[in-house]
């Protein structure tokens, strides 16, 4: 019961990241509504933490931001290199394997 | 949580209203606004609990984080970004994961966003042109996706039961304390310490190499 | 409303209230320090007509500043343009708001501890704030909407994100002898064991060093010489404006000494003041004063430093940074857990 506000952030913050996803053109913008989604899912694993008084809630969101840097680093420079090749970061550019 | 979705609502229909207009951002006004009259139609007892504080930090992130996604300038979405996760650092305070909220703010604030701001100041992004919306069956499936979300979540409320819903209690003594989490750390997860460890020295690599420059 | 929270709210706003007024007479101030330490340092006079030893000087360049007139370029993104200023200023003074700077009081019947805010993670909200100054300056740079502002900003946030690591790993070192967050602690466990500075003395080396590239001070501050040279970060910014950025440098300077007397000179603590048996409040008064003298002997070595060492080039900043402080530190760390081990901390 203590817990339905916090899912619902959760939920409606993972929602926005996801429709952030699908639209932007700008891969930048992408990666970081791909920050926001794991954001959401930190919030949901805090808010059971809290409900269910265990601490296992909190070490996983420890390991959420932790990958989320480690992610967030490559993709960066992925889209450096990108960069770099096409002086764009533009998704819709980078259609060398779509059919 | 009714303070919450009260602003929303006042937000959403302003914002349907103003999409017709050429205008792609969010009015700061209208927000700003909602938030007035809110306030005012709110009991005044009820300013220091903490549904109160829930319910506008809860207002506020969800504001950065529409801001983020429509707004054309990705350094503007970028600081609405560290907003949002400021918001969210704050939740965790209210969740008793005091450790955590701190570490939200130095990494994620203080140094994944850096690497954001260093990266769109690098490569001098200006304004982008467009988004990627698709063509006619995406849009009736958004809408009527969108729609069964909306009633999924009113309903999920509506059901709730009886117990309010800001009623954290007390938690144990030293709950979300760096000690208490330590301690799992390096005793229970100590393998998932040591993988992510790995993890993070490889992912410096893999980055300083994709990112480096061809030495001619 | 509860009690409590009101004298919790009361207490806070007091405390605040003072340490606005101090802090930013004292950052003020520190321009008149600055200038006659350097008049000294280099055989001449400073500024000693505005008033008795010049002590006016100041309030005349105060008065300047406000009636400069602040040209705002055209061609900036004015709502980050604005906001750039007081994302540098405001960090330093909420960092300084966890530092003790004496023991707790009882006055009007209460305890009342002479800290801001001692919270169980004073140390990790001073790692978190100094993380968000890197915002200030970078922002500042891309706001501008010039190249060299934009390359200035990038390269000084550069260099203080690169010296942040450093001063992480310092704080370490001070975390595993102490064994808790809380800065209270860090103070009660020097006031037992001696202070920090005598046995982990890498540690407070790298932590100066990196609080000298984290103030943009000599011999780091490339940011400002290139204000010299072509251009910077605050190139587009006067008036008001560039006095903020001026007065941010000199709050993180006090804020940044505050901190290494906390966590390696042992804050208030006076030794030998239990033997002289004073009443409670003048003790404290005391050990008030002697944090203050510390801080003020940081302050003079930031000034004498900048007078003595010259001014590194870039790249050998970042070396120093990377390739020399952070193994330094991480032996350092080995170090620390040894004495740690040992029980002899």
């Amino acid at each position: 019961m203590r817990v339905e506000f916090f899912l619902l952030m959760g939920a409606l913050l993972f929602t926005i990241g996801c429709v952030g996803v699908l639209v932007r053109r700008n891969a930048i913008v992408i990666l970081m509504c791909i920050e926001l989604m794991l954001n959401a899912v930190n919030l949901t694993f805090a808010a059971f933490a809290h409900e269910n008084q265990s601490m296992a809630g909190q070490v996983f969101v420890f390991f959420v931001m932790t990958v989320a840097a480690a992610e967030a680093a490559v993709g960066l420079a992925i889209v450096i290199a990108l960069f770099r090749r096409r002086r764009t970061t533009d998704v819709e550019d980078a259609s060398l394997m779509r059919w | 949580m009714e303070l919450l979705l009260g602003l929303i609502g006042v937000v959403a229909v302003f914002a349907l209203v103003r999409s017709f207009l050429p205008a792609r951002t969010l009015p700061a006004g209208a927000a700003l606004g909602a938030v007035a009259v809110a306030l005012l139609a709110y009991d005044y007892r009820e300013l220091v609990g903490l549904e109160f504080w829930s319910g506008l930090i809860g207002f506020v992130a969800i504001m950065s984080a529409l801001m983020v996604v429509i707004h054309p300038n990705p350094m503007v979405s970028v600081l609405f970004l560290i907003l949002n996760l400021f918001c969210i650092a704050l939740f965790f305070l209210i969740l008793d994961a005091q450790f955590l909220a701190v570490i939200q703010v130095i990494i994620y604030a203080g140094a994944i966003m850096v690497l954001f701001v260093f990266v769109v100041m690098l490569l001098n992004l200006k304004t982008e042109e467009g988004l990627r919306l698709g063509g006619g069956p995406q849009r009736s499936g958004a809408i009527v996706l969108g729609a069964a979300f909306a009633a999924l979540m009113f309903y999920a409320i509506r059901n709730r039961g009886e117990a309010p819903y800001f009623d954290p209690g007390p938690s144990g003594p030293g709950f979300g304390t760096a000690r208490d989490l330590g301690g799992l750390l390096f005793t229970r997860y100590q393998f998932a310490f040591e993988a992510a460890s790995i993890l993070l020295i490889a992912a410096m690599i893999g980055a300083v190499v994709l990112a480096k420059r061809k030495l001619r | 409303m509860d009690p409590a929270i009101v004298r919790v709210l009361v207490e806070s706003a007091v405390k605040i209230a003072l340490f606005f007024f101090v802090m930013l007479t004292a950052v003020a101030y520190m321009t008149w320090v600055e200038r006659r330490v350097s008049a000294w340092i280099q055989d001449r006079r400073g500024p000693n007509r505005v008033g008795p030893l010049g002590l006016l000087q100041p309030l005349a360049d105060g008065i300047k500043f406000l009636f400069k007139e602040e040209v705002t370029p055209p061609h900036v993104y004015l709502p980050v343009y604005l906001l750039a200023p007081m994302l540098i200023f405001v960090p330093a003074l909420v960092t300084f708001s966890v530092v003790p700077i004496g023991p707790s009081l009882g006055l009007l019947g209460h305890r009342i501890a002479l800290q801001i805010a001692d919270v169980d993670n004073g140390v990790l909200i001073v790692l978190a704030f100094s993380s968000m100054g890197v915002y200030g300056v970078a922002l500042a740079g891309w706001s501008s909407n010039n190249k060299y502002s934009l390359m200035g900003g990038l390269r000084s946030s550069a260099q203080l994100i690169s010296y942040e690591l450093a001063m992480g790993i310092a704080i370490v070192g001070v975390l595993m002898a102490t064994g808790s967050l809380r800065l209270s602690d860090v103070v009660a466990h020097q006031i037992e064991h001696g202070w920090n500075a005598l046995y982990q003395l890498p540690g407070f080396v790298i932590f100066l060093t990196a609080a000298f590239a984290e103030t943009n001070r000599m011999p780091f501050d490339l940011p400002e010489a290139e204000t010299e040279l072509v251009a910077g970060y605050h190139t587009e910014y006067s008036g008001m404006r560039f006095s903020m950025f001026y007065m941010a440098e000199y709050a993180n300077m006090i804020t940044a000494s505050a901190l290494a007397v906390t966590l390696y000179l042992g804050g208030y603590h006076v030794p030998g003041l239990a033997r002289l048996g004073l009443p409670e409040t003048a003790a404290a008064l005391v050990q008030v004063l002697a944090f203050c003298v510390k801080v003020a002997f940081f302050l003079f070595v930031y000034v004498w430093v900048r007078w003595t060492v010259p001014r590194f080039r870039y790249d050998q900043l970042m070396n120093l940074g990377w390739k020399g402080l952070l193994p330094i530190g991480l032996a350092h760390i080995l170090w620390v857990s040894f004495l740690v081990l040992k029980g002899w901390v």
